[in-house]
């Protein structure tokens, strides 16, 4: 089966949703179908519960562009491409405003204005937000303006691979889940918004089930370069028990981080920042703390106290009533009464899909979000620049694809695409085949909890490295249990743990490499940043052999030059 | 940390294998503290791979893995086996698909008729500033102003309302509650601009007025959103924007007009209030057997004792109103 | 135990068997009901969307009149409960409803303070009189006799407001038709709609659920149901015919009002308590 549309967005969250409603706009002739292996109010945009990030200067009279610019900079340890943070930043209240106006109910002052509070990493206070569901209520307002639209959806698809003829696009392979139905979508431009791949972390990860690097995966086997793909950002303060995450907001309230002696512990890493510097070093703060034996301990595992008692109920109940939700469903305790048991969990992949201000190198193919690599977050995300970064080139690519379109031929999807597709699904029912899906997935978890970590070393990565190329090995070897064609999760499941474990390899891989310390990456053999030979981008290609083949690219500089990071 | 094993007895059912839905039984040690999700998780990876379910976000704002639970719906994840133990701790936990939705496979639902009404609904904000002003500049809004919708705005789309509403189970084309509450959500949005077309469209027929109130929407809204109270302001709206023609608004009328003229409700005539002639002549048969037992509502009701006192409420009200109106 | 008791409008025209057969046995149990003459319709669940203010007033004076009595409001039927109750616990949990309120009860000399409680006469017998009590009271038990207790929604949902039984599995009817000595059947719909609030707006649909309760309390092989709202009694058996046309169901079921059976078990007659009166012969 093969359908014709002038644009395919892959994957429906805040970028793919936003790049549709674009797209629409800028150019209403223009056929445009949305494809996404969930319902796309399911996306995991809906768990960002914090906030976006825009210097609208409603708190902060003297906020500007330049200051959050600064920021992101410094936050990203000088890895981020200077010319997409000076466009990120600079469209940010634009994109903002834009969603308040189409109804997302953004917290307000008493003024009328939209609220902004205090988020780590940032010299002012920018963060834009509904109270603690931000994410959820900006990817419900952008499905209803889809709806408004007409947009077309292709819900429950998933993507299979990439489709390119000499460097133009083709468009994409999915899978029907409800069928198991193999089918072509022909396009003039492909939009990957695909979301994270953070999910290799498994159980120490916050990532929904699904967050498995879909888009990335199909474009590393597409010959499409990943960067920086070593830079995993750990959030400070999961649940302890499941990981789930606990928004930067509450600290942005005012939390404090306690140890098992109750000391706010921040106050020897980040005197002047305390609970809100940048996540990574909070993040490694912590881990720190738990490796000294400060943290206390639990059936569980370690963990440390995150105390919102000193906020009072009604702030608590009106500010963050989803933190106390979790709490209490995950936890078992009221975050009015107890502080939170919390401990770092994987978090978000800055790394991702090598693309130029979304573009990449396959003419006619975009990546947006945090498949994508701009670079904007460089070696270190900061909290409310991840819904920032959905919105501003989710919107750049449906307003530049919408615009392209029409300019462009199109190439059809060779029918071979779907032959090798269906043969590879097939194979994997193979009565010679053995391996289990949860074993090899708990191992990878394991793996990368454990040798591809906060604190990294040689010795333990080229570890991880090996264990990860035996897993893949494995993988070759993985047996499909159930053979139904109608909504197989099985074979979802084996989809996306392949798709895990090439990027787990480049992961691991370009970890290996970087021999210095840089935002997220932590070397303890080489703990200093090292500018001289690592200021520049890592890249991964697959080889034939399904080797990871590595290079590196030069950071855009900008306006702001080198500099130590400290808070 | 306290163990106990706990049998699961869950709904399967693979249209291309089985020709009709069974029961699947499972028993499994579960520890104090583990979601249903976690079983599921647990049963699918070593029992049963085939069992075939919905997941993703595992934190109760992606809206999946909505099941019904021993005969409710609820997020898996959210739900701990504990709480679900009933009798002496022994019985199994029964485990179902969404309820009013077409099942898939097993525990999985097709949800796109909840997709296809919104769409049809206009579940959008259509703001009042042009296409070429947009991003220039916000809405000045009170955060009081938000109140009203804030619940509403929790809404996940996770279909438990749609599973457990009881009109929904014997009309698949009624409107449905998570649907009309996106209704209220943007009525009371004071940046909508599409008010009064969007009150007519989901006030036609199997719509606003078919909702019955049996309340179960809201009392198994996972995320506790008064479901039923948006419902009712829907309904006032359509007061205030005198839209009364309907027969709903006919029948609240009757109410409203039989407390001042006897206090008391004259159900002989309410419906041909409501109905009109050629609708009431219809329920003539059964009347006349009702007639026959003695139970036909008088024709005439005797007003209430001090019955004045309540038409002086009525004139007050009405003048206050009046006055309101007059002032604005 | 003295109660106002709350006429509601249905029990005064068409099911006017309810407050026949509760005013045969109330006495013997020593419950004394003073019948809220200037009372009003509460106005069902519509009164309110023609005018908010209307609502509360009108039911904050329903109350206001009970409390000048200094007694407690019970009613006969499940949507006045719930209404009243959503009148008093908006006026309860806002000053200025309560001043609107009382500026237009002043004239009458009426206050809404709050200070009475609303209640269901099945909560009268379950909580305040007691099971036991009642238990000795009984004269002919109801042995033998399987019941499938009804619960419609209104005495159930929102559990938020009305709050005494478990919405998902209710148990107080089942109780008291143990007391009487009766047996229980066990059938899904007990807590499920009757239909009768769409009966003139959705007939259909109406006419669906309240068959699909038919149909599962004869399918468990009930001899009775009993239920404590009239309007869902009005659904169950004046409409049970047109409910269970083309159906295939083997038989009718009789419909039992809980003052009803209360009054068979209390060693009533059939005619005494209006039995007679039903659409579906008992």
């Amino acid at each position: 089966m093969e359908h014709k549309f002038d644009i395919i967005i892959v994957g429906a969250g805040g970028g793919g949703l936003f790049a549709a409603l674009e797209a629409v706009r800028t150019n209403p002739q223009v056929s445009i179908a949305v494809v996404s292996k969930l319902y796309p109010t399911r996306s995991h945009t809906s768990a960002a519960q914090g906030g976006v990030n825009a210097a609208l200067a409603n708190k902060d009279r003297d906020d500007t562009v330049e200051l959050h610019v600064f920021d992101t900079v410094k936050g990203s340890d000088y890895l981020a491409d200077q010319d997409a943070v000076d466009y990120l930043c600079s469209q940010a209240p634009e994109v903002v405003r834009e969603l308040e106006n189409l109804g997302a109910p953004f917290s307000r002052f008493p003024d009328g204005t939209i609220a902004q509070r205090p988020f780590g990493g940032t010299v002012k206070d920018r963060c834009c937000y509904c109270a603690d569901k931000t994410g959820h209520t900006l990817l419900h307002t952008l499905f209803e303006q889809c709806l408004r639209r007409g947009v077309k959806f292709f819900n429950e698809y998933f993507l299979l691979s990439l489709e390119h003829a000499d460097g133009e696009c083709q468009g994409i392979v999915a899978m029907n889940m409800r069928t198991s139905a193999i089918e072509a979508f022909s396009a003039k431009i492909v939009i990957l918004a695909t979301g994270g791949h953070a999910k290799m972390y498994w159980n120490r990860s916050s990532n929904a089930a699904g967050n498995t690097g879909d888009g990335q995966a199909a474009a590393l086997r597409a010959g499409i370069p990943l960067k920086d793909m070593e830079f995993i950002q750990f959030h400070p303060t999961g649940l302890r028990k499941s990981g789930l995450l606990v928004t930067e907001g509450a600290r942005g309230e005012g939390g404090y981080l306690l140890n098992r002696h109750g000391e706010r512990f921040m106050a020897r890493y980040a005197p002047q920042k305390m609970e809100l510097g940048p996540r990574d070093l909070v993040a490694r703060s912590m881990e720190t703390e738990i490796l000294e034996g400060n943290a206390l301990t639990s059936d569980a595992g370690s963990y440390l106290e995150l105390d919102l008692r000193h906020l009072g109920a009604e702030a608590i109940k009106k500010k963050l009533p989803q933190i106390r939700e979790l709490s209490m469903h995950f936890e078992g305790i009221d975050p009015i009464e107890e502080p939170i048991p919390v401990r770092p969990t994987a978090h978000y992949s800055m790394g991702g899909i090598d693309a130029n201000m979304a573009r990449t190198a396959v003419s006619g193919i975009y990546a947006v979000g945090e498949c994508a690599c701009v670079s904007v977050h460089g070696a270190n995300r900061l909290g409310g620049n991840s819904l920032l970064d959905i919105l501003v080139f989710g919107k750049r690519a449906g307003q530049e694809a919408a615009l392209e379109a029409p300019r462009r031929p199109l190439r059809r999807v060779a029918p071979s695409a779907l032959w090798k597709a269906a043969d590879e699904l097939k194979s994997y029912t193979s009565h010679e085949r053995y391996e289990r899906y949860g074993i090899i997935r708990e191992e990878m978890g394991k793996t990368m909890a454990d040798k591809v970590g906060i604190y990294r070393t040689e010795e333990r990565l080229r570890q991880g490295v090996e264990e990860i190329r035996a897993l893949r090995e494995r993988f070759r070897h993985i047996r499909l249990f159930d053979t139904g064609t109608v909504y197989n999760t099985n074979l979802v499941q084996i989809l996306e743990l392949k798709n895990m474990l090439d990027l787990a390899l480049c992961v691991a891989e370009t970890a290996l490499v970087r021999q210095e310390s840089r935002g997220s990456h932590y070397r303890e053999d080489f703990p200093r940043r090292d500018d001289e030979a690592w200021h520049r981008h890592s890249l991964c290609t697959l080889e034939k052999g399904g080797d990871v083949r590595l290079a590196h690219k030069p950071v855009t500089m900008g306006k702001y030059s080198l500099e130590t990071r400290s808070y | 940390m306290e163990r106990k094993e706990v049998a699961f007895r869950i709904y399967r059912y693979n249209p291309q294998v089985d020709r009709q839905p069974f029961y699947d039984n499972f028993k499994i040690a579960v520890e104090r503290g583990i979601t249903i999700l976690r079983a599921l998780n647990y049963i699918k990876e070593h029992l049963e791979p085939r069992l075939t379910f919905r997941a993703f976000c595992q934190a109760g704002i992606c809206g999946s893995c909505a099941v019904r639970i021993n005969g409710v719906s609820k997020l898996a994840c959210t739900t701990q086996v504990w709480d679900e133990l009933t009798g002496s701790g022994d019985d199994p936990i029964l485990v179902e698909p969404l309820n009013n939705l077409p099942v898939i496979r097993d525990l999985v639902v097709d949800i796109d008729p909840v997709m296809e009404k919104l769409k049809q609904n206009y579940s959008w904000v259509r703001p009042a500033i042009a296409e070429g002003e947009m991003g220039q500049k916000e809405h000045c809004v009170s955060d009081g102003e938000f109140e009203a919708i804030n619940a509403a705005t929790d809404c996940i789309l996770c279909g438990s309302c749609y599973s457990e509403c009881s009109m929904t189970e014997v009309n698949p084309r009624y409107i449905s509650p998570p649907v009309l509450l996106k209704a209220f959500r943007m009525n009371n949005d004071t940046r909508d601009t599409l008010g009064c077309e969007r009150l007519g469209q989901v006030s036609g027929d199997n719509g606003l007025w078919d909702c019955a109130h049996c309340y179960k929407c809201a009392e198994h809204c996972v995320k506790h959103i008064p479901i039923v109270d948006g419902i009712h302001r829907l309904r006032e709206e359509m007061f205030e924007r005198h839209m009364t023609r309907s027969e709903g608004a006919r029948h609240a009328q009757a109410f409203f007009d039989d407390i001042r003229s006897t206090g008391r409700l004259r159900e002989a005539t309410l419906p041909l209030r409501t109905l009109g002639v050629v609708k009431t002549l219809r329920m003539v048969p059964l009347a006349a057997k009702m007639g026959m037992k003695g139970r036909t509502p008088p024709f005439v009701v005797k007003p209430v004792p001090g019955i004045d006192r309540v038409r002086g409420i009525y004139r007050r009200l009405e003048a206050n109103r009046a006055a309101k109106q007059g002032g604005e | 135990m003295k109660y106002a008791y709350f006429l509601s409008c249905i029990n005064e025209s068409m099911t006017k068997e309810v407050d026949l057969s509760l005013t045969r046995w109330v006495k013997d149990l020593g419950i004394e009901l003073v019948n809220l003459e200037k009372g009003t319709c509460c106005g069902g669940s519509n009164l309110d969307y023609v005018s908010p203010d209307h609502f509360l007033v009108i039911n904050g004076r329903n109350i206001a009149l009970a409390e000048k009595m200094g007694l407690d409001l019970v009613t006969s039927c499940s949507t006045c409960l719930m209404t009243l109750r959503r009148a008093k616990q908006a006026l309860d949990s806002s000053p200025e409803k309560r001043e609107l309120v009382n500026g237009h009860l002043a004239g009458e000399g009426l206050r809404y303070n709050g200070t009475s409680d609303v209640k269901h006469l099945l909560w009268v017998l379950t909580e305040d009189y007691g099971l036991n009590r009642l238990a000795a009271k009984v004269t002919a038990p109801l042995w033998g006799v399987r019941f499938a207790p009804f619960y419609g929604c209104h005495i159930l949902r929102p559990s938020s407001l009305l709050g005494r039984d478990n919405p998902t599995a209710p148990s107080s009817l089942d109780r008291l038709v143990e007391a009487l000595g009766g047996s229980l059947v066990e059938y899904g719909s007990k807590n499920k709609c009757c239909g009768f609030h769409t009966l003139l707006v959705a007939e259909q649909q109406s006419l669906s659920m309240t068959g699909n309760a038919l149909e599962d309390a004869v399918r468990a092989g009930a001899d009775y149901i009993v239920t404590p709202c009239p309007l869902c009694h009005t659904a169950l058996d004046a409409y049970q015919d047109k409910a269970l046309d083309g159906r295939g169901v083997s038989r009718n079921i009789p419909v039992l009002h809980l003052s009803q059976m209360v009054g068979l078990a209390l060693g009533y007659s059939k005619e005494e308590l209006g039995i007679d009166r039903h659409m579906i012969a008992a």
